[in-house]
C-alpha cells in the first residue's frame, strides 16, 4: 500500500511537471551584411529580458532553442557593424520563427556596447564621456600577459612601470594609491593594504574585452576613481566545449651599448597557459592554468608565475543566472627598486640584489542577475579579494602583509519608458590589513547610488546620477562624500555624437599611505606614517566630437579639464623623527612621508583619428593627447607628467594573414622629485628622456593547413631604444618572441 | 583595377612615410651612458667679509668630510688617522685652503661613502691637538641650530653643489 502511494504520488508530480511546462518556440535566422549580402559569422543575437541568444555560424545562421513563448526585443551587436534591435519579435509554441536580418557596417572597428560608463550596455555613440576599448584579439596579437602591457597602446593613458596614469592623473608613488580605479566584471580590484592595482592577477587570457572610461566617475564607482575607471570584462562560459592554449618564449637582445651588459647568458621570458571550457544543459563553466617564467634583462628582476582562473555560469531559468568566479596567482619576484647608476642600469642598487617578494593572491566572486521583465533587471555581486606578500633579503624574512577585502554591489537598472533609464543601487566594502609595515587596521564603506538617463528629445540625452559614500578607516572618524555627475549626448545625425560631461571624483587614503613606518632596508630613506591626510578629490569636465566620415574615416575630440584637490604624494625631506614608535630619542635624515601636499589642474586635449583602408584590409589609427598639468599651489608644472602623448599603429589583416605594427611616443617629463634623487639616493635618477617605442608583429592562421593553429612573431622595442618609465628603471631592452594559440 | 591598385600604392606611401618618421625619431636610441667621471662632490664656500681672523691664529684652512657623526674628540683623532681613514680633507693635510677671500670654488673626490658631517675646520696652531681646531663651516640645513646634511658619494657620481657659508665669528655649534 505504501508503495503504491509513493508511485502515484511520483506520477502526480511528473505529471504535473509536464502540465506546469511553459510552452516554447525556436526563433531562427541568418544574418547578412546589408551591402554586400555576405553571411555575418560571429554575431550576438540576443533577446532582451533574457539570457536566451546565439552567436552566428560560418554560413551566417543562429538558432535559439526552447524560448518560453512570448513577445520579445531581439538585438543584433557585431564588431563593425551598427548595433541593431527588433521590438515585438514573437516566439510561438511548438514552431519556428525565421528572421533573415540585414545589418548595416560602422566604419567604427570598436566593441558594439560599452557597459562602465553608465553601468549598462549602451552604444558607443551614446557614451557622454570618451571611453577606449582593448579587444580580446588585440591583447592576442600583442601577447600581453599582463593588463598594464595592453594599457600602453591606448591613446591617453601612459604607464609608469606599473602605475597607470590616465590623462595625468598620476605622479610618482610606485602603484600605491592608485587614483585609476580597477574593476574586475564590474567589482572594485584594488588591493586593501596599499590600494594599488594588481595587475597579474587579471586573468588575460579570459579577457573579453577591457574598457578605459576617462575621467571622474566615483559618482558611480566611488572611492579611487578620480582620473579614471578601467573595467576588465572577462569572457562568457562559452556554448560549446573548447580547448585553448597559447604558448610563447620571447628572447631579450643584448642591451645598446655593451658596457651594460651584465651577463653572456641568453635571457628568456616564456609562458604557456591552458584553458577547458564544458558544460551540460545550464551549467556551463571554464577553467585556465597557466604558468609564466621571466628570466628579465636585468638582474634580480625574475619573476615566476602560476595562475589559476575558474568560471562558472549557472542559469536558473531563461531570466536568472548565477556566476561563481574566482583566480589565484603565486608568484615570486626579485626585488629591483632602481638601477645602480647609468654606467650600470640593468643592475639593482647594492642593497637590492638578494631581495626577494613571494606573494599569494587571488579572489572569489558570485553575481546573481534577474531580469524581472524586458525592462527591469538587477544583479547582486559579491567579491573577496585576499593579498599576502613578504619579502625576503638574504634569506631574512623583512615585511610581511596581509589584506582581505569583501565587496558587495546590489544594483537595478529599470527601463521606466523611452524617456527615462533609471540605475540604483548599494554597495559596501570591509577590508581588514594585517601587516608589520602598515599595523593592524580595520576599513569599512557603504554607498548608495542613482543615475537617470533621460531622453530630452530624439536627438539629445540627458543622464544625471549621485552617489553617496562613506567610510571609516581604524580608528580615524568617519568622512562622507557626496559625487554628482552630468552628461549630456547629441546626435543631430548617425555619423555624429556630440557630448559634454562634468563628474567629480574622491579617493580615501589607502591603509598603507596612513600608517606605513619603516626604517626600509631599500634604501637610507625611512618611511614615516601621517594619519592625518585627507580625503582627495577631482573635478572633471570634458566636451568631446565622435564623427564618421565617410565609410572608412572616424575621428574623435575631446577637450577636458580636471581639478584636483588635496593629491596625496610622497614628500622626502630632512626632518627630525623617531626611528622606531618606542624610541624616546630623535634622529635626523631623509624622510618618506605621504601628505595632501599638491593643488592641481591638467587642461588638454585629445585626439583620435581611425582610417580603414581597401576593403577595411588596412587599418591605421593616430591617437595624440596634450595635457598641461600645472601645479596651481607651488605655480610649477606638476612632477612626473609627460605632456605629451602620441599612439599611432597600423594593422594589415588579409586572408589568414595579420601584420601590424605600433609606435608609441611621450615626451620627456619635465619635473621630477629632485629629493627623492638625492635623498634615496637613486644614482643618476634624473636620466630621462622622451620615450620612443616601436614593436612590430606577423602571424599567420594555420588552419588552411588543416591545424586549429596560429603562429606569431613579434619584436618589441624593434630599435632597442633606451629608456626609463620610472626613475632609475631602465625599460625593456628589444625582445623576439614566438607565440603559438591553438583552438580545439 | 587601376583604381585599386592606385589606392594600394597610396596606402604603401603613406605606410612607408609613417615607419620612416618612426625610424627617424627613434634613432637616437635614447639613454647612453654617461662619460666616466671622478666620483665626489663640489661647490663654493662663501666667507663672510670682514669676520677673517687674524694670522697668528690661522695655521690652516681645510674642507673635511667625515663618515661619523657625532664626533668627539677621540673620533676626529682616530678618524684622521685610522687605516682608512673616515675623515678626509681638502685639499691636502699638509696644504689648506686659500685665506682672506670672498670664496673659493672646489672640487672634492673622497672614496665612494656616505658623509654625514661636511664643513670647514681651522687650525689655530702647528699642532695635531683637536684643541686647536675649530668648526667654522657646516653643510647644513637652515634650522636652529643647523643640522648636517649628508652626501653621498658614489661610484661614477660627481655631485656639485654642495655650497655653503663660513662665518669665524659665529661658528656651528663644535662637535668636541
Amino acid at each position: 500500500m505504501k508503495a503504491l502511494t509513493i508511485n502515484i504520488a511520483l506520477c502526480l508530480v511528473w505529471c504535473s511537471a509536464l502540465v506546469c511546462q511553459p510552452a516554447h518556440g525556436t526563433l531562427k535566422g541568418s544574418i547578412k551584411d546589408a551591402e554586400t549580402g555576405q553571411a555575418v559569422v560571429g554575431a550576438n543575437v540576443t533577446l532582451q529580458g533574457t539570457f536566451l541568444g546565439a552567436a552566428t555560424d560560418a554560413n551566417g545562421k543562429f538558432s535559439i532553442a526552447r524560448v518560453p513563448v512570448g513577445s520579445y526585443a531581439l538585438t543584433v551587436s557585431m564588431i563593425g557593424y551598427e548595433r541593431i534591435r527588433l521590438d515585438g519579435v514573437k516566439s510561438v509554441a511548438d514552431e519556428a520563427t525565421t528572421l533573415d536580418i540585414q545589418i548595416h557596417s560602422s566604419p567604427i572597428q570598436s566593441e558594439p556596447v560599452i557597459v562602465t560608463a553608465n553601468r549598462r550596455e549602451q552604444s558607443f555613440q551614446e557614451v557622454p564621456v570618451s571611453v577606449a576599448t582593448v579587444s580580446a584579439k588585440m591583447i592576442a596579437d600583442r601577447n600581453n600577459v599582463t593588463l598594464d602591457d595592453a594599457l600602453r597602446y591606448v591613446p591617453g593613458v601612459n604607464m609608469m612601470s606599473d602605475q597607470v596614469n590616465i590623462r595625468g592623473s598620476t605622479g610618482y608613488n610606485r602603484g600605491v594609491g592608485s587614483r585609476v580605479l580597477v574593476l574586475l566584471d564590474g567589482l572594485p580590484y584594488i588591493t586593501g593594504d596599499t590600494g594599488e592595482i594588481n595587475w597579474e592577477t587579471i586573468p588575460m587570457f579570459e579577457v573579453e574585452r577591457i574598457e578605459i572610461v576617462k575621467g571622474a566617475g566615483s559618482a558611480l564607482y566611488g572611492s579611487s576613481a578620480l582620473g579614471g575607471v578601467i573595467n576588465v570584462i572577462t569572457r562568457e562560459t562559452p556554448a560549446q566545449p573548447e580547448f585553448r592554449f597559447r604558448a610563447f618564449s620571447g628572447l631579450y637582445d643584448k642591451p645598446q651599448y655593451p658596457e651594460w651588459q651584465w651577463t653572456t647568458k641568453p635571457r628568456f621570458n616564456s609562458g604557456v597557459i591552458g584553458s577547458y571550457a564544458g558544460g551540460t544543459g545550464s551549467l556551463k563553466y571554464l577553467v585556465s592554468v597557466g604558468r609564466t617564467v621571466d628570466e628579465s634583462f636585468r638582474e634580480n628582476d625574475t619573476y615566476q608565475r602560476w595562475s589559476l582562473f575558474a568560471k562558472a555560469k549557472y542559469d536558473l531559468s531563461s531570466s536568472q543566472s548565477l556566476t561563481i568566479a574566482g583566480n589565484y596567482l603565486y608568484r615570486t619576484h626579485g626585488n629591483f627598486f632602481w638601477w645602480n647608476s647609468l654606467q650600470e642600469p640593468l643592475r639593482p642598487a647594492e642593497s637590492q640584489r638578494n631581495g626577494l617578494v613571494t606573494s599569494d593572491r587571488g579572489n572569489i566572486s558570485v553575481a546573481y542577475k534577474e531580469f524581472v521583465s524586458d525592462k527591469l533587471f538587477y544583479t547582486v555581486k559579491g567579491i573577496y579579494f585576499g593579498n599576502f606578500w613578504r619579502d625576503d633579503s638574504s634569506g631574512r624574512v623583512n615585511n610581511v602583509s596581509t589584506s582581505h577585502l569583501f565587496s558587495v554591489d546590489a544594483q537595478a537598472t529599470y527601463d521606466m519608458n523611452s524617456s527615462h533609464t533609471l540605475t540604483f543601487g548599494f554597495a559596501s566594502n570591509y577590508d581588514r590589513v594585517e601587516a608589520n609595515l602598515f599595523g593592524t587596521h580595520p576599513g569599512v564603506g557603504a554607498a548608495v547610488y542613482a543615475q537617470d538617463e533621460m531622453g530630452v528629445t530624439g536627438e539629445l540625452k540627458l543622464t544625471a546620477g549621485l552617489r553617496f559614500d562613506w567610510e571609516r578607516v581604524s580608528v580615524l572618524k568617519a568622512t562622507a562624500q557626496l559625487n554628482p555627475k552630468v552628461g549630456l549626448v547629441y546626435m543631430p545625425d548617425k555619423e555624429t555624437s556630440i557630448r559634454a560631461s562634468f563628474g567629480s571624483g574622491f579617493r580615501y587614503p589607502a591603509i598603507g599611505e596612513l600608517y606605513i613606518e619603516s626604517s626600509t632596508n631599500v634604501s637610507a630613506v625611512a618611511v614615516l606614517p601621517n594619519p592625518d591626510l585627507k580625503v582627495e578629490s577631482s573635478l572633471s569636465y570634458e566636451v568631446g566630437i565622435n564623427r564618421s566620415i565617410g565609410s572608412m574615416i572616424v575621428v574623435d575630440v575631446a577637450a577636458f579639464r580636471n581639478d584636483f584637490k588635496d593629491l596625496i604624494e610622497p614628500s622626502v625631506q630632512i626632518k627630525q623623527y623617531r626611528p622606531n614608535p618606542s624610541s624616546t630619542y630623535e634622529v635626523e635624515g631623509p624622510v618618506i612621508q605621504f601628505d595632501n601636499v599638491t593643488k592641481a589642474m591638467i587642461e588638454g586635449v585629445e585626439a583620435d583619428v581611425r582610417v580603414e583602408w581597401w576593403k577595411k584590409w588596412f587599418s591605421t589609427e593616430i591617437g595624440y593627447t596634450y595635457t598641461w598639468p600645472w601645479d596651481v599651489g607651488d605655480n610649477v608644472i606638476l612632477k612626473f607628467r609627460p605632456r605629451h602623448i602620441l599612439y599611432a599603429g597600423g594593422l594589415l589583416s588579409w586572408n589568414r594573414v595579420r601584420a601590424s605594427v605600433d609606435f608609441r611616443f611621450l615626451s620627456r617629463i619635465e619635473r621630477i622629485d629632485e629629493n627623492l634623487v638625492r635623498l634615496a639616493p637613486i644614482v643618476d635618477g634624473d636620466a630621462r628622456v622622451a620615450i620612443k617605442i616601436v614593436d612590430v608583429r606577423a602571424s599567420y592562421d594555420l588552419i588552411d593547413l588543416g591545424y586549429p593553429l596560429r603562429i606569431g612573431f613579434n619584436i618589441n622595442n624593434l630599435l632597442n631604444y633606451s629608456y626609463v618609465e620610472l626613475l632609475g628603471n631602465l625599460g625593456p631592452v628589444r625582445t623576439y618572441y614566438l607565440t603559438v594559440e591553438g583552438l580545439f | 583595377m587601376n583604381g585599386a591598385i592606385g589606392t594600394f600604392l597610396q596606402i604603401m606611401k603613406s605606410l612607408s612615410l609613417l615607419i620612416i618618421a618612426m625610424f627617424l625619431v627613434s634613432c637616437d636610441h635614447g639613454l647612453a651612458p654617461p662619460p666616466s667621471v671622478e666620483p665626489g662632490f663640489g661647490g663654493t664656500l662663501y666667507f663672510e667679509k670682514g669676520t677673517w681672523p687674524s694670522p697668528d691664529s690661522l695655521n690652516s684652512l681645510w674642507l673635511f668630510a667625515s663618515q661619523v657623526y657625532p664626533l668627539d674628540s677621540v673620533k676626529v683623532v682616530q678618524g684622521l688617522i685610522s687605516n682608512p681613514p673616515t675623515i678626509y680633507l681638502y685639499p691636502a693635510s699638509d696644504k689648506s685652503l686659500p685665506f682672506n677671500v670672498d670664496s673659493v670654488s672646489y672640487s672634492f673626490s673622497p672614496p665612494v661613502a656616505t658623509y654625514k658631517y661636511v664643513g670647514v675646520i681651522q687650525r689655530f696652531a702647528n699642532d695635531i691637538n683637536v684643541h686647536s681646531l675649530r668648526v667654522v663651516g657646516v653643510y647644513a640645513t637652515n634650522d636652529t641650530p643647523p643640522l648636517p646634511i649628508p652626501v653621498i658619494v658614489n661610484e661614477g657620481v660627481f655631485t656639485p653643489g654642495i655650497s655653503f657659508r663660513v662665518n669665524f665669528y659665529k661658528p656651528p655649534p663644535q662637535p668636541f
